[in-house]
């Protein structure tokens, strides 16, 4: 195998069971190395989302493996193990996603960071993080509601890279976004990730941000028999 | 996996299966020794020696297992042969059969009632849909007639047409005549609650975008109001098939009321006498009966739909309307007198025979005194802690039951469907044969009633909660599955699952006091609400006070419970609007004492 730090071999997925049993992402294979970005685009309904899930151990694969570091990350019969889940971290489409919504920011980070690395005390990798995505530390004490579209967005990036990751995924981070904060937090998104080393998995619409990445992956429409 | 279809098929065959074994061992479920009892029923001198016992055993086939007997009363019952009386010692089957031919007969007289209630509810609705105006809610009328619980209607309607006015025979089943008020007291609720689901769907479907669109392009309004109906009626068909169901087996109140031979006293009389195969061979023919309804009921669905339910849920009713005021009014209204009664009543004695029998009310004795001469003010006050506090530990454990069945998933479909199609009288008749009559077998059976809705409520709430963004992604934190349950779904579930449990509190009352009545709940000289009109009953002529009393609290209590069943709840104003998830709680309150 090579050094890359997430690779994707052959992986599909399937909605539904049974006769009404449905392909949902044709077999798909890529490799990202540590500092590269990878965009992931191709027609709605590909299976784009559905391979982010896969890849963040959300949802197991209907074939195919996802290896992180160079280990068994998630097969056909298993989830990635708790412990291990500070590797892959992700960016939604909706930045609600990442946060507790009774939490504050800052509770959401804390708990991420002690759950996946053993930590104590976050601040100074909140802090960190938070530089890194461009978010106001003054932020950190909100709820997500009190926060704007971009504000969230960038909360969320933070919430990410706080437990340093070795792959991060980010699922149409920008699509809810008007066109120039998406450009802002488009530009903290790689940035971070390139300060960082983190490899990056970008699904997106946008042929413009797709050109940023070193490399780009089409993935097909599965075919529409059973 | 918890949400596969076939789990679901595996969970209604299983249940289905293992209710069979049940309905063929229940000699063995009984308290008591089932040889002691045949034996105590029939030679109440002998004393029960082991050759005695051995002699009986032998002589009903009760050697073997629970097992065995089963086996041996299904190979008979499928052959129409439903074993012999552990009483009367003759056949069982005939007389099964002669009451179903009663109760079936009662059951047609009663959905036609029913059907020109409903039909007269539902009206207005329809005149609405053709005059192309507003729709409104069901209003006042629906609420109060299914308001009325049917022992108490067919109480009043003995105590006034026929033993007041003299204008229809008081009981028995000699002609047509004698049909007439069981039918009523049968039809009138079911027609209540049956018009108010229907123009209440009439009125949802109303406002759908199709309607308009038909409209504008032209539609002659008879098609237009054909496919309102089409739509609404396949969401009531479900409800429709509960009424039937209810009024074949679970007429017991009012076939005990008019003394009618039907199934439902069939059942009463074989649980009184824990004469276990009768009741059997009632509850058999019940269940097939309630299985033939399902069947073209979900038929029925069918055609008015198209398809099959994709499987996750058993169809809410449809959502209540109206603006809410005048529910909101009524309801304050009846709870404030419930709480007046409890009030001024619970500081007094209800034990004590302090009064004269019978004595009338006066300012002293507000309510009057009872036939032994006790303080029906305290007696019903009493009477309502004594009836909504098994009611409260009910609903509480329904919710507790739900939730534990929601983790499962389609497991509890099975028992749920069966448990959904149980009328309460029916269970209540069947756990008093086996317990003994008390307030925890009824509280047992009317349990088993209130778990479904709650459990179908519960398992969407789960699925809603897990899947919100925010608990997907969880385990990206590193937040484990269980504490995933305990920290997020549950906390976000448990609140609106007790509201839809206290929604669910009188009606749950309302069956306590059905069973009360009928002797197969709390027995005297405990106050509880059914066994105070029973009681009250007998001198109704004389002392019409000793009914009335109990009678208003119930009422009261029915108003509230379907006044507040019409409340729609309050969003704050910027909240999201989820249609889907705000029928639910308020809907599946169907109607307290309709299905009893």
């Amino acid at each position: 195998m090579s050094d890359a730090e997430l690779t994707v071999a052959q992986v599909s997925a399937v909605h539904g069971r049974g006769g009404r049993a449905r392909q949902a992402l044709a077999p798909t294979t890529l490799e990202i190395r540590a500092g590269e970005s990878v965009a992931v685009v191709g027609p709605s309904g590909a299976g784009k989302s559905t391979l982010a899930d896969i890849v963040l151990g959300l949802r197991p694969p209907a074939s195919g493996e996802v290896r992180v570091s160079g280990t068994a990350w998630c097969t056909p019969g298993s989830l990635p193990d708790r412990r291990r889940r500070r590797l892959v971290q992700g960016v939604s489409q909706d930045p609600t996603a990442s946060f507790v919504p009774r939490w504050t920011i800052r509770r959401s980070i804390e708990q991420a960071v002690r759950r996946l690395t053993g930590e104590t005390d976050a601040a100074d990798r909140i802090r960190q993080a938070a530089e890194l995505a461009h978010l106001s530390p003054e932020l950190l004490d909100r709820r997500t509601t009190a926060l704007s579209g971009g504000q969230a967005q960038r909360a969320a990036i933070a919430r990410a890279l706080a437990v340093r990751p070795a792959v991060l995924v980010a699922d149409e981070p920008t699509s809810a976004l008007d066109p120039a904060t998406a450009r802002s937090v488009c530009a903290a998104l790689f940035a971070s990730a390139a300060e960082t080393g983190t490899a990056l998995l970008l699904v997106t619409h946008d042929p413009e941000l797709a050109a940023r990445c070193t490399r780009t992956v089409r993935i097909v429409a599965p075919a529409q028999h059973r | 996996m918890r949400n596969s279809p076939v789990l679901g098929h595996l969970s209604r065959v299983l249940s289905g299966v293992a209710l069979m074994v049940v309905a063929g061992a229940l000699p063995w479920l009984s308290r008591t020794d089932p040889a002691a009892a045949v034996l105590r029923a029939r030679y109440a001198e002998l004393e029960p020696s082991p050759e005695a016992l051995a002699a009986v055993r032998d002589e009903l086939g009760l050697e073997g297992g629970p097992l065995d007997s089963s086996l041996r009363w299904w190979s008979g019952a499928v052959r129409g042969d439903f074993g012999t009386s552990w009483v009367s010692g003759g056949e069982v089957a005939p007389g099964v059969w002669r009451a179903l031919g009663v109760s079936a007969t009662l059951t047609l007289f009663a959905v036609c009632v029913a059907l020109v209630v409903a039909a007269a509810l539902v009206a207005p609705a329809c005149r609405r849909v053709l005059r192309d105006r507003p729709q409104r809610g069901s209003g006042p009328v629906g609420v109060a007639l299914t308001a009325l619980p049917e022992f108490l209607l067919a109480s009043a309607l003995l105590v006034v047409v026929a033993v007041q006015l003299r204008w229809l025979p008081p009981y028995g089943w000699t002609g047509p005549d004698t049909a007439i008020l069981p039918a009523l007291s049968l039809g009138i609720p079911a027609g209540g609650l049956l018009g108010r689901l229907l123009a209440d769907a009439v009125a949802g479907v109303a406002e759908e975008r199709w309607v308009h669109v038909w409209r504008l392009s032209g539609a002659p309004r008879r098609v237009i109001l054909a496919g309102v109906l089409r739509r609404a009626g396949a969401a009531v068909v479900d409800q429709l098939g509960f009424v039937l169901i209810g009024l074949l087996g679970g007429a017991v109140a009012v076939e005990q009321v008019f003394a009618i031979p039907g199934l439902g006293r069939h059942l009463l009389g074989s649980a009184n006498a824990q004469d276990i195969p009768s009741l059997q061979a009632g509850v058999l023919v019940v269940a097939v009966a309630a299985a033939l309804v399902g069947a073209l009921t979900s038929l029925a669905r069918r055609l008015l739909r198209g398809g099959p339910l994709p499987p996750g849920s058993l169809p809410p009713p449809p959502e209540p309307r109206g603006d809410g005021r005048l529910a909101r009014w009524t309801a304050g209204t009846a709870l404030a007198l419930l709480l007046l009664i409890l009030v001024t009543g619970l500081p007094r004695d209800p034990y004590t025979i302090a009064h004269p029998r019978l004595a009338a009310p006066s300012p002293a004795l507000p309510f009057g005194a009872d036939a032994s001469g006790r303080d029906l003010l305290a007696r019903v006050a009493h009477g309502t802690i004594g009836t909504l506090t098994p009611a409260f530990l009910i609903v509480l454990g329904a919710i507790v039951v739900g939730l534990l069945l929601a983790m499962l998933g389609e497991v509890s479909r099975g028992p749920a469907e069966i448990a959904n199609a149980t009328p309460p009288i029916l269970a209540g008749v069947i756990v008093a044969a086996l317990l003994g009559p008390s307030v925890a077998g009824a509280a047992l059976a009317v349990l088993w009633v209130t778990w479904p809705p709650l459990t179908t409520h519960a398992a969407s709430l789960v699925e809603e909660a897990r899947a919100m963004p925010h608990v997907r992604w969880l385990p990206l934190a590193g937040v484990s599955s269980t504490e995933i349950w305990w920290r997020h779904v549950l906390p976000s579930t448990i609140p609106r699952l007790l509201r839809h449990g206290m929604l669910r509190l009188p009606g749950v009352a309302l069956a306590l006091a059905a069973l009360g009545f009928l002797g197969l709940g709390a027995q005297p000289p405990l106050p509880e609400w059914g066994l105070l009109i029973s009681e009250g009953i007998d001198y109704v002529e004389r002392a019409p006070w000793t009914t009335a009393a109990p009678a208003s609290a119930l009422i009261l209590t029915s108003v509230f419970a379907v006044a507040l069943a019409g409340l729609r709840r309050r969003l704050p104003p910027n909240a999201p609007r989820r249609p889907s998830l705000t029928v639910r709680e308020d809907a599946e309150v169907s109607i307290p004492a309709s299905a009893v």
